[in-house]
């Protein structure tokens, strides 16, 4: 029963590779990932109040590691669904874009469970990996080839990422001379005045800053965002945040009072993510490209309330990344379905929506609303509370240059919302979306307009869930 | 130290892999091909498979845990060189070129 996500999982890959291996023209392949996504998530629900611990301690089944399997579960069935049509990706190679996307969130699963380096080394890679492959598998017979370019620069930013990530680990063993993250905790604890160990914290970080795309490992984003396929971005742009904010929060709760240091260099790079990310998305054309750096902004938020070391602090970023991941799909899916053969969206092609397809402009327009942080939906409480809770913890001077940030951000998020409701369609046809995408998109506005209202109860289940963690 | 005991110091397989380190990361800053960037990204890992079957000789409680360790870098590297060739031949197809300098088309 503890491991019946990532068994199911594992089932659904197996079943996909057999239908890969069969030649034929894979008609119903998304109905069938579907199913699988869906028993997935079900799966994930059945184990929720499972705890124990697998693989000779070196994973853990407990509060914290179930609500993120759900939530990342939930999260790839809402990108199978808005995907459903797979407009970028050749028929030919849907059965394998589907096989790698589930292994992908197999890794990813199996990575918020790690408690052991090489554990969280495995899965970090089996996550990456499955990704890499994704970006480049976009159709190639139209006029794209920026997908490679994509691919390519992915990889290598990644592979860059991993090595600084295993240099920390090797310190970390070499400090410790354990690779269970409980005993590393217990024995750091007393080293951080050497800077051996400060060095070796920060460097696995490192890791886990460009799965978030983070300030200093944040140079793929763009591009990547661009060259994948809608669907695809869909996927980069939700599921591995979830886990890599899981995985912030495991390493950074490692750190102790004497770690000031490593907190004052997190402090650097939320600003850092926060100006970039905003100052660069003012500028941007592509609708993607502009979500990819809103996202960095929004990383550096996450961080803000991670930094704080307080249990509140972490419930807040885990709160906020549910919320930033909702936004994001509500986005995605307006976007996966204006384009019509999975062609890259420019802000221009989103003009006159409302008269060419009102739910989805109303979806873009709350999304986009969460995400500038306009009450009474869930970016604005999450923001509120991020910005409480490091006022609280006397991060005055951090505040205010998040504040400012919030205000940088809603003059690009909202003049696309202008595009869509105030210009003409400029004789752009009517988009047609199919009954399934509109109640997915009646969902998100839900969930977006529900976690915003009523945001106790969520800020205090995730409490409860990283205080059974720590 | 003379130098005779060299090779059973900690020190000496730690700057090893530290220099090794550098030199991956300006590599992968520096080369104009992507080749020479992938051989760049295998040095990086290799200096921490270094570190840690140094620290594995002369300091762990446990000299296996870093042995393995060290098999599973190796294994994922070589898949890492799988998919990344993989890509680059996918790349020459597209661009009839390695070079850093010619796959200009996303202005990141």
């Amino acid at each position: 029963m503890q491991f019946l996500p990532e068994l199911t999982l594992l089932g659904a890959s197996l079943i996909l590779f057999m239908v890969s291996l069969k030649d034929s023209s894979n008609n119903g392949i998304s109905n069938i990932a579907i199913i699988l996504g869906a028993l997935v998530f079900g799966s994930t629900l059945l184990s929720f109040s499972q705890e124990g611990s697998l693989f000779f301690n070196s994973y853990k089944v407990d509060l914290f590691s179930q609500i993120f399997k759900t939530l990342i579960a939930g999260a790839m069935l809402v990108v199978l669904l808005l995907g459903r049509d797979l407009k970028g990706i050749n028929t030919k190679v849907r059965p394998e874009y589907y096989l790698f996307m589930f292994i992908s969130t197999l890794g990813l699963m199996m990575l918020v469970s790690s408690v052991e380096l090489l554990a969280i080394f495995v899965a970090l890679e089996l996550s990456s990996f499955a990704v890499y492959i994704m970006v480049p598998m976009r159709d190639d017979s139209g006029r794209y080839r920026i997908q490679m370019e994509a691919g390519i620069k992915y990889l290598l930013f990644g592979v860059t990422a991993t090595g600084f990530m295993l240099f920390g680990m090797s310190y970390m063993y070499g400090l410790t001379g354990s690779t269970q993250l409980p005993v590393i905790i217990e024995s750091l604890s007393s080293l951080y005045s050497e800077p051996a160990a400060v060095i070796a914290v920060l460097m696995v970080l490192a890791g886990f800053f460009y799965k978030l795309a983070i300030f200093p490992f944040h140079f793929w984003v763009p591009d990547v965002y661009e060259g994948a396929s809608n669907e695809t971005t869909a996927f980069i742009a939700s599921v591995p945040k979830l886990a890599a904010t899981a995985m912030l929060i495991r390493v950074v709760t490692m750190i102790n009072g004497d770690g000031q240091v490593i907190v004052n260099v997190l402090m650097v790079c939320a600003v850092l993510s926060m100006f970039y990310g905003n100052l660069s998305a003012l500028v941007q054309k592509d609708i993607k490209r502009m979500l990819g750096f809103s996202g960095i902004a929004h990383a550096g938020f996450v961080l803000l309330g991670i930094l704080t070391m307080q249990i509140t602090g972490y419930a807040n970023a885990i709160y906020y990344i549910i919320g930033y991941v909702v936004m994001n799909l509500a986005c995605f899916l307006v976007i996966c379905t204006v384009s019509k053969e999975g062609e890259n969206v420019q802000i221009n092609d989103l003009s006159g929506l409302h008269q060419r397809a009102p739910l989805l402009a109303l979806t873009l327009g709350i999304g986009l609303f969460a995400l500038a942080g306009i009450p009474p939906f869930v970016g604005f409480m999450g923001k509120f509370m991020l910005l409480a809770g490091a006022l609280q913890e006397g991060y005055l001077l951090l505040v205010i240059l998040a504040a400012i940030n919030t205000a940088i951000a809603i003059f690009y998020y909202l003049s696309v919302i202008r595009i869509a409701y105030c210009s003409d369609t400029e004789g752009r046809g009517s988009v047609i979306a199919s009954p399934l995408t509109n109640i997915v998109s009646v969902t998100l506005l839900l969930i977006i307009t529900i976690m915003g209202v009523l945001p106790q109860r969520f800020i205090d289940f995730a409490a409860s869930a990283v205080t059974a963690m720590l | 130290m003379s130098v005779l005991t060299l090779h059973n110091s900690l020190t000496t397989y730690l700057v090893i892999a530290a220099i090794l380190f550098g030199m991956g990361v300006y590599g992968l800053v520096t080369r104009r091909t992507l080749i020479g960037m992938l051989i760049a990204s295998e040095m990086v890992l290799i200096a921490s498979s270094i570190n840690f079957m140094a620290f594995n000789r002369f300091t762990a409680p446990d000299p296996a845990v870093g042995q393995i360790f060290t098999l599973f870098i190796m294994a994922i590297a070589a898949a890492e060189a799988a998919i990344g060739l993989s890509i680059v031949i996918a790349v020459y197809r597209n661009y009839q070129s390695v070079d850093t300098e010619d796959l200009v088309d996303l202005k990141g």
